[in-house]
């Protein structure tokens, strides 16, 4: 993973801005956005309707969807790039992941076009996967790389969760809309032996896991009555994850003959508050080890697909990783599936 | 295979007794030797019990200067280490017992503090000498004040007295004097009960984090904890025996 670069929309809301903006009356709904854990969000907001709601058509969310898609998008793959001395026109196969919005030709095809990639530039559309999917897109990612060495792959998380909200004053929906917020992240993967001196993890290996019973605790389907798609999280996703988590971790470390002691560095995915816990308690991590994963959830809120690469990001500023730690990254989502991936730097 | 200290394993309980001449004082031999021991009890060992002890007199007199030459740039590479070491005993997944019986010093008295319990004879003593030397009592400036509160943790950090057993068991720094340590261990260990691991190491866990978490974090530490506990086979089978009784 040579480099990282990360874009949110310009606009900035703290959780207050958000209820006065749309007057949410329910006190139990503004205490769910007053809770500490998450300051402030990116979003890409309406005004609010006459009703004083914001109000948008499924039809014109898929197209704030596109529309966001291709201005934070393009500014992750410029940051991700600029600082290797590459351009789009290097890029070899390109990886696009989203969950927030579905279209055909998906958003590789969009971002292909909108900044100039090469014509036989490979790609694939990793779509509906949710919080979980940057690692099942890097999965891939990385062994194309390996298949190609020396030829350079990007992925792009881009998750516009601004165009993917029912606001009906429910709890249901209020607890999700006082959650996600809008990011993009893309991430530079290369094999080449030339590389080997710069400071960058290697990809060691995955290790996924899913609970079938549990296919129902996250999804984002058809609500009728909205005549939209809306995100539902059940309350208990966060023991089910909790309850989950050591299994996945287990097997990577056992595969690479490692215990937990040895791992430097624990890149999580920034799901809420509670899953937070619940990883630290069951896998048997602390504060410390999750925290850049809470500070990019109180900066963002949860950025679903691309938000463990803003935790990386902020780990690699912070400066303290040495050549041959070891880290775990660590996603979780709809499935409901726990990713893992261990890297060496 | 340990030169700084013995360790012996009998059924559930596991000793490490600090074994260097000179007062069992800790070098960085003795530090790497207790991560070995750490790593045999995360990895291998089936003890739920893990016993400190102290050999020759003392429980141990703290730090060997022998590791630090004056004449040489100083590091704190080898603090972290022992820091961490410490860190490692006091979350092991067994339960732990300091048995003392002569004078814990500095670091010495800090293995006896991330012990779960810490028991010591009449003629022990405990002391952290370090601030009158012109440097800092380890992490001990972070566990001491909450076994005995902040004024006494002040007083006892920053003069350095010498304290005994009775002094040190008033204040709340050790849990009693008992004169015969063998049977205050099976006492100490008796007391365990049935010892679930799990229910032990996080309700250690969330008392360490107690008083620098906030009461809406660690709340959200005990659900998560605390459905981890509930989904073990050792709480089962105590709801099962209950509806059985």
């Amino acid at each position: 993973m040579l480099s990282v670069g990360t874009a949110n929309p310009p606009e900035r809301y703290r959780q207050e801005d958000i209820i006065d903006l749309f007057e949410v009356p329910d006190p139990r709904i503004r205490s769910l956005f007053h809770s500490s854990h998450i300051q402030t969000r990116h979003l890409y907001l309406p005004p609010p309707d006459a009703k004083g709601l914001p109000s948008e058509t499924q039809g014109q969310l898929l197209a704030k969807h596109l529309r966001g898609a291709l201005e934070i998008g393009p500014q992750a793959v410029e940051r991700c790039l600029q600082p290797m001395g590459l351009t789009v026109r290097d890029i070899d196969y390109l990886t696009c992941i989203t969950t927030t919005g579905y279209m055909a030709p998906g958003l590789t095809a969009h971002l292909m076009k909108h900044m100039g990639f090469r014509e036989d530039c490979s790609r694939a559309d990793i779509v509906g996967m949710g919080c979980n999917a940057g690692l099942n897109g890097l999965n891939p990612v990385a062994s194309w790389a390996t298949a190609n060495p020396g030829r350079n792959a990007l992925m792009v998380c881009i998750e516009v969760c601004s165009a993917a909200y029912v606001f009906d004053n429910s709890f249901r929906t209020a607890i999700v809309n006082s959650l996600f917020g809008d990011g993009s992240a893309a991430v530079l993967v290369r094999a080449d032996p030339a590389d080997e001196s710069r400071f960058a993890p290697q990809i060691l290996g995955f290790n996924s896991h899913i609970i079938p019973p549990a296919i129902g605790a996250m999804r984002y389907d058809w609500d009728d009555d909205a005549g939209k798609f809306s995100f539902f999280l059940d309350r208990d996703i966060p023991y089910v994850v909790g309850a989950n988590a050591e299994r996945p971790v287990r097997r990577l470390l056992k595969s690479h003959g490692l215990k937990r002691r040895d791992i430097d560095h624990w890149v999580v995915h920034s799901g809420g508050k509670k899953v937070i816990d619940a990883i630290k308690y069951n896998v048997g991590i602390t504060e410390h080890d999750v925290r850049h994963t809470s500070s990019v959830l109180r900066d963002y809120g949860n950025l679903s697909s691309g938000s463990f690469l803003f935790s990386y990001q902020r780990l690699m500023d912070e400066g303290l990783v040495q050549q041959g730690d070891l880290g775990v990254l660590m996603t979780m989502g709809p499935g409901s599936t726990i990713e893992t991936a261990l890297v060496r730097w | 295979m340990y030169e700084t200290l013995r360790y012996e394993e009998s059924g559930d309980i596991a000793t490490i007794t600090l074994a260097r001449a000179g007062g069992n004082r800790i070098s960085m031999r003795m530090v790497k030797e207790l991560s070995r021991v750490c790593d045999h009890l995360e990895d291998q060992s089936q003890a739920k019990v893990v016993v400190f002890r102290g050999d020759g007199g003392s429980f141990s007199e703290g730090i060997d200067f022998e590791d630090f030459d004056p004449d040489k740039p100083m590091d704190i590479h080898g603090f972290n280490r022992w820091e961490k070491c410490c860190t490692r005993l006091e979350r092991l997944p067994k339960s732990t017992i300091a048995l003392v019986d002569g004078p814990a010093v500095g670091g010495g008295l800090q293995i006896a503090l991330v012990c779960d319990q810490r028991i010591a004879t009449s003629r022990s003593t405990f002391q952290l000498p370090e601030v009158h030397m012109g440097f800092l009592p380890g992490m001990a400036t972070f566990r001491f004040a909450k076994y005995v509160g902040l004024g006494h943790a002040k007083r006892i950090l920053l003069t350095c007295p010498t304290l005994d057993a009775d002094e040190a068991a008033r204040l709340g720094l050790i849990d009693r004097v008992d004169e015969d340590l063998d049977a205050a261990q099976a006492k100490a260990i008796a007391a365990l009960g049935p010892n679930h691991s799990v229910a032990v190491e996080l309700t250690r866990r969330l008392l360490n984090e107690s008083f620098h978490t906030s009461y809406e974090n660690a709340i959200g530490h005990f659900l998560a904890a605390q459905h981890r506990a509930i989904s073990q086979t050792a709480f089962l089978e105590t709801l099962r025996k209950q509806r059985q009784d």
